[in-house]
């Protein structure tokens, strides 16, 4: 890179005589660029021409193996009157999303909030917590879940002690999908720890002032906590909702890739990647992608939107 | 940066040894919740493989035997040797990809000036948001036609052209809290902007290297759907692939192969989580990193 | 942090070195080399003990071809052929289905067979009906590994604790259901019921159609029933299911195809519909000792049945050691010292030669399958036409909406309403 730059610098140089006005420009900007350079050609060759190819995509039939073939709008209309499995995984999704997202935060914070309290152990308590967020999306996790809840696992195991005859959890459609709810809500980890550093910004007197006025820790709780704590909270509902959108590997593991039983595991990726790479529908998965991209847009929008009802900044 | 300072008066008060004591049963028992099934994943791939069946919640084995580690490790007609050796070189080689680019990048942002810089930093930002599989195709079909299907190079060179923006705005933020001065003045003395960065900015900021480092190589490690797109051939497996092969060829009678084998898989990370926990925590602390 | 900054500085280094030299030849791209083989199939640990059998015995009279294999299962193995196919790096050795034949081979991924035949291939003797059935539009893409046809498997001693007799060769379908419903009354095995839930085989669903004149697929590529039928089919598996003469939907819903997941074998029923070919690995897997009959039939209806290729060997199009994989081809099925190994696993061999080669070998489960395939054969209809592109994707279908119906997500009539509409909607996408 050294070599690069002072090569530029003299070539530069060389062209004083020609334009001061360019030599001007390069002088100021031509350091930068350099440096730059590296995301710019990945911008530029992996994220927003693919992104615009996709786009492209999204309004023909792609097979891959011939040209593609414009089809106008053909694609979006099929997903909006015409494709029952991108019904049903719009709504495994979004039914993923609504419970995942809440029950994991609300138990992130409760564990944050007992921790929080200045209390002996609480690098060990915050490691354990830790660790099934760190190890949450490895296939060997999927593979442990998929075993926990199958008909001879282990929580039917322990069902059966208290005289409980479990259902094969995995394999009902029923139930599958609370079993990868509670594998999300199981990795609280990194938004607890999150809260944690949320919870030290709030300035300890606010409690002691709050306590000699005699509140009780419940409206402690809903008067300084919460309100100081909103952004925090707000920066990891985004955050964990679009991880949630985006959820793939257990999924495919548990339901071996079909996204059953009865499409009660389809989360969209998984459907998108079946479009894709099971049945070479490359125009309709880009179709698909996109509608992904609108759905985490329009809920990022709508949380900002949202904000200045509920999130306190500081001034 | 004590504990102490955030004790909360008003309700310690009350029964400070009680509420001491009952919090840390809960805590325990939560501790218990969380860890018990990678102790039962553990128990079960020390079983013989007959005794996992038959609905045993219990942690202990009737007897311990390794059995299900070496027949697990060659289960597969390629050794999960292999899949580790395999794993770990992309990783790594990811990993200095990450590094190398988002930090090139995040001294451009942070410590230089040019123009378009607010108009580029916001696009960087942009990207942030943009889930991957919006790319994902059009990206397949290039990698195609330039014949590195079933090759690693999809899973690497991105990483060199800094494709995973999170890295350099965890950079940027770092890069930012270096007094300005120490370039100011090693600019006085016409030091370059590549010695500036080199010199001055990648000593200082080994914390940020360190945590994206980390980050860069877990994520890797335990990407799935990368390889699963791109990889096709045994031999090329990661081990998350490999674990996946591991389930369709295993009967119910070698579960404990496929828990041997599906822990073995975890203990980079949990080495790493060993080691780093505290540049892990504080990663996620301060950036309100994913995971 | 002192640590860390000389942790990262050496690992940094080294990864740097190690950057240096590998990047430039990784990746299998280069080690393509014409005596290469990669081979992949579908199927159960006991197929690949014996595909891989043989392969090493073809290593070692070929040693300079080196082969690489993996099996998966069923829905594994096109999601992940269909992955290879659209990456350009298809094996060279490709495990086909009659189903996804003509799919393959009209989409240029496979190649004819016929170049080698005589030569590398030497299976004229295999007869005509055996070569047509592995070819598209006149070429042969295939080789045929075996001749299949659809069986009941049943565990008679279960059947004979129950105070019942298990289902026979003119059992017909009104007769099997009863019996089912007579099993749970003398049953004493608390977690097994009579038979599967065989609503989302397609090969079941196939022969109970053909029984009433009707098919999965017309010549045409159509379907060859209506909502009725279907609805009629998925009628008959709801009452079994509340008579508790078949297993309940969440035990069925582990079936992914394979022998390990079948609920004959994990002790939950006592009967079970497969291919005739998985017979010896469903005995393996299971103490007791099985039988094997044809499906149900229907009084004064026509033959079901049919006998089928079980699978291809197929060469991808795309393979640069198509010569050395059409070797192996041949020796797998043609050669006594490696269609030996591979046994009746796949089918019983359509060669009579191997047929004859390998009876004194055959265990008392194979001494069974190639007695049913001489007993089933008077019963056996005409091969109905090759399945339409999209027939994957239906067959995918018929599982998810036999499940809907299962859970009592949709009644029997709305099942086959949604079967028919959702199949034509496949089919003419496709």
């Amino acid at each position: 890179m050294a070599a690069h730059n002072t090569v530029a610098t003299s070539n530069a140089r060389k062209q004083v005589a020609a334009g001061g006005w360019l030599w001007g420009a390069v002088r100021r900007n031509g350091a930068g660029y350099l440096f730059l350079a590296p995301w710019l050609i990945g911008f530029f060759c992996l994220t927003l021409g693919p992104a615009l190819v996709s786009l492209y995509l999204s309004f023909t039939n792609y097979d891959l193996l011939t040209t593609p073939e414009f089809v106008g709008m053909q694609n979006y209309v099929r997903m909006a009157t015409a494709d029952p499995k991108f019904i049903a995984s719009i709504r495994v999704t979004l039914l993923y999303v609504a419970l995942s997202v809440p029950l994991k935060l609300a138990f992130a914070l409760a564990v944050a909030m007992v921790l929080n309290r200045g209390m002996r152990g609480l690098p060990f308590y915050r490691a354990i917590f830790y660790l099934p967020s760190l190890l949450g999306t490895s296939v060997a996790i999927a593979v442990l879940w998929r075993q926990l809840f199958a008909a001879d696992g282990m929580v039917n195991s322990l069902l059966a002690q208290f005289g409980v005859e479990g259902p094969s959890w995995i394999s009902n459609p029923n139930y599958s999908l609370y079993t990868l709810v509670v594998l999300s809500v199981w990795q609280f980890g990194s938004p607890m720890i999150i809260f944690l550093a949320g919870l030290r910004q709030i300035p300890v007197d606010m409690y002691e002032a709050a306590s000699l006025d005699g509140a009780s820790p419940a409206r402690q709780f809903f008067r300084i906590t919460l309100p100081l704590l909103s952004p925090v909270i707000f920066f990891n509902v985004v955050i964990q909702t679009i991880e949630a959108f985006k959820a793939f590997t257990p999924a495919f593991i548990i339901s071996g890739g079909s996204g059953g039983p009865i499409n009660s595991t389809l989360f969209y990726t998984l459907y998108l990647y079946q479009e894709a790479f099971s049945y070479f529908r490359m125009g309709y998965a880009s179709a698909l992608a996109w509608v992904l991209v609108v759905l985490i847009a329009v809920f990022t929008a709508f949380s900002f939107l949202t904000t200045k009802y509920w999130v306190h900044y500081d001034d | 940066m004590t504990d102490a300072v955030h004790e909360v008066p008003g309700r310690a008060s009350t029964h400070p040894r009680l509420t001491g004591t009952v919090r840390h049963v809960l805590l325990i028992a939560i501790s218990f919740v969380m860890i018990y099934p990678i102790l039962w994943m553990l128990s079960g791939s020390l079983r013989p493989a007959d005794e996992l069946f038959g609905g045993d919640a219990g942690l202990m084995p009737s007897q311990v035997t390794l059995q299900a580690y070496s027949d697990g490790w060659f289960g597969l007609q390629v050794t999960f040797g292999r899949f580790f050796a395999n794993s770990l070189i992309i990783a790594v080689l990811a990993t200095v990809g990450n590094v190398l680019a988002a930090s090139l990048v995040a001294f451009a942002f942070a410590r230089l000036k040019f123009s378009g810089q607010k108009f580029w930093f916001a696009l960087m930002l942009g990207t942030l948001m943009l889930p991957y599989h919006v790319t994902l195709i059009p990206q397949y079909v290039m990698f195609r036609s330039l014949g590195w299907v079933n090759t690693w190079w999809p899973l690497i060179l991105p990483k060199y052209f800094a494709v995973d923006a999170f890295f350099i705005f965890l950079m940027v933020q770092f890069f930012r809290g270096i007094p300005r001065e120490l370039d100011d003045a090693a600019r006085m003395d016409g030091c370059s902007p590549w010695r500036i960065y080199r010199k001055i900015i990648l000593p200082l900021s080994m914390p940020v290297l360190a945590t994206a480092a980390i980050f860069s190589f877990i994520w890797t490690w335990e990407d799935f759907f990368g390889p699963l797109i791109y990889i096709s051939e045994m031999s090329q497996y990661t081990v998350q692939l490999g674990l996946r092969s591991f389930i369709d060829s295993s009967g119910t009678s070698s579960w404990n192969e496929l828990f041997a084998m599906s822990l073995l898989s975890l203990v980079p990370i949990f080495l790493i989580f060993l080691f780093f926990q505290r540049l892990l925590i504080e990663g996620i602390a301060t950036t309100g990193m994913k995971r | 942090m002192n640590t860390t900054l000389i942790g990262r500085r050496r690992l940094l280094g080294a990864g740097l070195a190690a950057a240096s030299l590998p990047l430039f030849d990784f990746g299998p791209a280069m080690a393509q080399q014409p005596n290469s083989i990669r081979m992949m199939w579908w199927g159960g640990d006991e197929r690949a003990r014996r595909t891989n059998g043989a392969i090493a015995l073809f290593k070692e009279a070929n040693p300079e071809v080196t082969i690489e294999s993996e099996s998966m299962g069923w829905d594994d193995y096109w999601a992940r052929l269909a992955t290879q196919v659209a990456g350009g790096n298809a094996p060279d050795f490709i495990q086909m289905d009659y189903r996804y034949m003509v799919e393959y081979a009209r989409r240029g991924a496979i190649r004819p067979l016929d170049e080698y035949l005589g030569k590398e291939l030497q299976i004229a003797d295999f007869g005509q009906v055996n070569l047509d059935s592995c070819s598209v539009d006149g070429k042969l893409y295939g080789g045929n590994v075996g001749i299949n046809a659809f069986a009941v498997f049943s565990d008679s001693a279960a059947w004979e604790e129950a105070g019942l007799e298990a289902p026979s060769y003119d059992t017909t379908w009104d007769e099997f259901s009863a019996k089912c419903a007579a099993f749970t009354a003398g049953n004493t095995r608390t977690r097994m019921r009579a038979t599967a839930d065989g609503s989302g085989q397609e090969g079941l669903f196939e022969v109970w159609l053909r029984t009433q004149g009707k098919a999965l697929f017309h010549p045409d590529g159509t379907l060859g029933y209506d909502a009725a039928d279907a609805g009629r089919w998925f009628a008959y598996w709801a009452d079994l299911r509340k008579s508790k003469g078949c297993v309940a939907a969440d035990v069925q819903a582990l079936y992914k195809n394979s022998p390990e997941t079948s609920p004959l074998v994990v002790g939950r029923a006592a009967t079970d519909f497969v291919w005739s070919n998985g017979f010896e690995s469903y005995q393996k897997l299971v103490a007791a000792e099985l039988s094997l009959v044809g499906a149900p039939v229907l009084e004064g209806g026509e033959p079901g049945q049919y006998l089928k290729p079980s699978q291809m060997f197929s060469i991808s199009e795309t393979s640069e050691s198509p010569v050395q994989t059409a070797r192996l081809i041949n020796f797998l099925i043609n050669e006594p010292a490696g269609a030996k190994i591979l046994g009746l696993d796949r089918g019983v061999p359509a060669s009579p030669k191997i047929r004859e080669a390998i009876k004194p070998d055959l265990s008392e489960a194979g001494r069974k399958v190639v007695d049913f395939i001489s007993k089933v054969t008077p019963q056996v209809g005409p091969l109905p036409p090759s399945p339409p592109q999209g027939a994957g994707e239906v067959n995918a279908l018929l599982i998810r909406i036999s499940q809907e119906v299962g859970f009592d997500v949709s009644t029997p009539e709305q099942g086959g309403v949604n079967l028919v509409d959702e199949a034509a909607a496949i089919l003419r996408r496709t």
